[in-house]
C-alpha cells in the first residue's frame, strides 16, 4: 500500500487491521453476501422445484432485493420479549451469538503479506473462535423459556459434540500435510496442487460438518421448522430474530472461507491482472467462498432432514472415522515422501 | 452397503443439478400471467336457467353441500357455494337436461364471505374475470420440453369462446 498516496481515511480504511474486521471479510461484505445468498438459496431451492421464487422486489434483477425487503420488515416490526424469559440472556444473547460468529473473520488473511493477526496459529485462532458460538447458542435457548427452544437448543449440543471433533481432526489433518497452523503458509502451500486433491477424504469431513456446524441441509436439526417450530429461535421476533437468522449464515459465511484457505488453495491461483500482494488477491476468495457457499444452499433443495440421532450417529461413526483416516493419509503421504512442501 | 449409500447421495446430488439447469419451471406469476386450461377444464360453473327443471339432482348430487335450492318467480333454482364447491363436476355430470357446464375460470378467491355465495342470477352469469389488464392478458402455455410459453393472444381466445358460445346458441335453436 506504500506506493499508493491516498488521503488518510482511505489508507486508514485499508490498512488490514481495520479492513478485514470491517469490509472484507467483516461487516460490509458479510452484510451484502447475506442478502445475496439468502435470495440465491430462495431462487435455486425455486428452480429445483420448477417454481419461480422471490420475483417482485426488483423484478429486472429477479427479485434480488427481496432479502433486504424483508430485512427492514423485521427490524421495523415489533419487538416481543415473552413474560418469564431471562431479559438479559435474551436481548443480548443473539447480539453475543452474532459477535462470535463473526469473530472468526479477524484470522483470515487475503494474501501474503495482508492480515489483521500476523500469527504463526492463526488457524488455531480462527477455530477456536468458530466453535465458541455454539455455547452461547445453548444459553439462548435456555433463556428463552420455551420448550421448543430447549428442545432446539439441546439438540444443537448434540451435534456440536458430533461435529467439533470431525472439525478439529480434518483441519489438524492438513495442518500435518503443510507443516504449519499459519493460514498463510497454508494458502502459499498451496500454490501447485489444492489441499482438496491432496486429502480429498479430509475435505469431504470438513465440508460435511461444516453442514452440520451451520445448520445446513441435511443437518438442520436445530431449527427443524416442521418439528419444533423454530428450534432455539422460536420465542424471537423482529431485529433479533434477524439476527439470529444472520447467525446462521454468517458461520457458514466464515466457514467457507475457512474451506476455501485450506482446502481451495486459497488466493492462489492469482490471475494475471491481479496484483500478488496487497488486498486484491481476496477477491479469488470470495469468488472461491461463494461457489462453496452456492453448494451448501443447494442441498436445501436435495435433502430431507436427518433425525438428531442419525445427525449425531453420522457426526461419530462417519466424519469422525474419515476424519481419522485423512490423518492416516496425510501422515503416509509426508512419510513416503510422496508430498514435498513446496 | 457404504457403497450403495454414497451412490445414492450422487444420485440424488445429481437428481438435484439437473432440476436446476434442465427443468422448466411449471408455475407462472399468477396475476401477471394466467395459464391457459383446456376446454374440458373443470372451472367455475355456470347455471343455464332456462333449461332448468328443478330437478335438484345436483343438489342431491354435490358431495360437499354446496348447492342448495332457491325459490324464484315460482321455481326452483340451484345456487352455488364457493367457500364449498370442490370442483368435483358431479352436478354438471348429473344434471339430465345439461342445464350446467364448467367454464375455464377458476378466480374464486374473495374478500368477502357474501361474494362465495351465488344464488341464481349470479350463478347463470358465471365466473366473472376478477382481473382485467387493458393490453390484454398474458396467458400461459405450459410446454413440456420448452417450459412455460407466453401469449399474449387473451383477447384472441375470449373472442374464440364468444363465438363457441354464439354456435352453441344457434345449435340449441335448431334442437329446440
Amino acid at each position: 500500500m506504500s506506493a499508493l498516496v491516498a488521503p488518510w481515511p482511505i489508507s486508514l480504511i485499508l490498512e488490514p487491521e481495520v479492513f478485514i474486521p470491517l469490509v472484507y471479510p467483516g461487516l460490509v461484505v458479510l452484510t451484502l453476501t447475506l442478502l445475496g445468498i439468502i435470495w440465491l438459496e430462495r431462487k435455486l431451492t425455486a428452480k429445483v422445484q420448477r417454481r419461480y421464487g422471490p420475483l417482485y422486489v426488483a423484478r429486472k434483477l429477479g427479485g434480488a432485493l427481496q432479502p433486504m425487503a424483508d430485512g427492514i420488515k423485521f427490524a421495523f416490526s415489533e419487538q416481543i420479549i415473552p413474560r418469564g424469559t431471562d431479559k438479559l440472556v435474551f436481548i443480548f444473547g443473539p447480539i453475543l451469538l452474532f459477535t462470535f460468529s463473526i469473530l472468526p473473520v479477524i484470522g483470515i488473511p487475503l494474501s501474503p503479506g495482508y492480515t489483521a493477526i500476523a500469527s504463526d496459529i492463526s488457524l488455531l485462532i480462527v477455530v477456536a473462535l468458530v466453535v465458541i458460538a455454539p455455547i452461547v447458542l445453548l444459553m439462548v435457548a435456555w433463556g428463552s423459556n420455551n420448550k421448543f427452544s430447549l428442545i432446539g437448543g439441546l439438540r444443537d449440543g448434540y451435534l456440536m459434540i458430533s461435529y467439533e471433533v470431525p472439525i478439529i481432526l480434518s483441519i489438524l489433518a492438513m495442518a500435518a500435510l503443510y507443516n504449519s497452523l499459519n493460514l498463510i503458509e497454508i494458502a502459499e502451500a498451496q500454490a501447485g496442487t489444492w489441499g482438496i486433491f491432496l486429502n480429498p477424504l479430509a475435505a469431504l469431513a470438513f465440508f460435511a460438518a461444516m453442514l452440520i456446524a451451520t445448520g445446513r441441509f441435511p443437518f438442520e436439526i436445530a431449527e427443524a421448522e416442521t418439528e419444533i417450530v423454530a428450534g432455539w429461535t422460536t420465542e424471537y421476533s423482529s431485529a433479533l430474530y434477524m439476527t439470529n437468522m444472520g447467525t446462521s449464515y454468517t458461520r457458514m459465511y466464515v466457514m467457507a472461507h475457512l474451506f476455501t484457505l485450506v482446502f481451495l488453495g486459497g488466493w492462489n491461483p492469482i490471475p494475471g491482472f491481479l496484483p500478488a500482494s496487497g488486498l486484491l488477491p481476496g477477491l479469488m476468495i470470495l469468488v472461491k467462498s461463494l461457489a462453496v457457499m452456492g453448494l451448501m444452499v443447494l442441498l436445501r433443495s436435495i435433502y430431507p432432514r436427518f433425525r438428531v440421532d442419525q445427525g449425531v450417529r453420522i457426526g461419530w461413526h462417519k466424519l469422525f472415522t474419515l476424519s481419522m483416516a485423512a490423518i492416516a493419509l496425510s501422515v503416509l503421504l509426508v512419510a513416503s515422501g510422496v508430498w514435498v512442501i513446496p | 452397503m457404504t457403497k450403495s449409500r454414497t451412490l445414492r447421495h450422487l444420485r440424488a446430488i445429481r437428481t438435484g443439478v439437473k432440476h436446476l439447469l434442465f427443468s422448466n419451471r411449471l408455475t407462472c406469476p399468477y396475476p401477471d400471467a394466467r395459464q391457459m386450461v383446456s376446454e374440458r377444464y373443470r372451472g367455475m360453473i355456470r347455471l343455464n336457467r332456462d333449461k332448468c327443471t328443478s330437478c335438484m339432482l345436483c343438489a342431491r348430487a354435490c358431495p360437499a353441500n354446496a348447492i342448495k335450492m332457491y325459490v324464484m318467480d315460482g321455481k326452483k333454482l340451484p345456487g352455488l357455494d364457493y367457500a364449498r364447491c370442490i370442483f368435483c363436476g358431479f352436478c354438471v355430470d348429473i344434471c339430465p337436461v345439461k342445464a350446467l357446464e364448467h367454464t375455464t375460470l377458476h378466480d374464486v378467491a374473495y374478500l368477502d364471505y357474501k361474494e362465495n355465495q351465488f344464488p341464481p342470477e349470479k350463478f347463470a352469469e358465471g365466473g366473472k374475470d376478477p382481473y382485467y389488464v387493458p393490453g390484454g392478458v398474458v396467458m400461459v402455455e405450459i410446454h413440456d420440453k420448452k417450459g412455460l410459453l407466453y401469449k399474449r393472444k387473451a383477447v384472441e381466445k375470449e373472442e374464440k369462446i364468444v363465438k363457441e358460445e354464439i354456435e352453441h346458441v344457434s345449435k340449441e335453436g335448431t334442437e329446440t
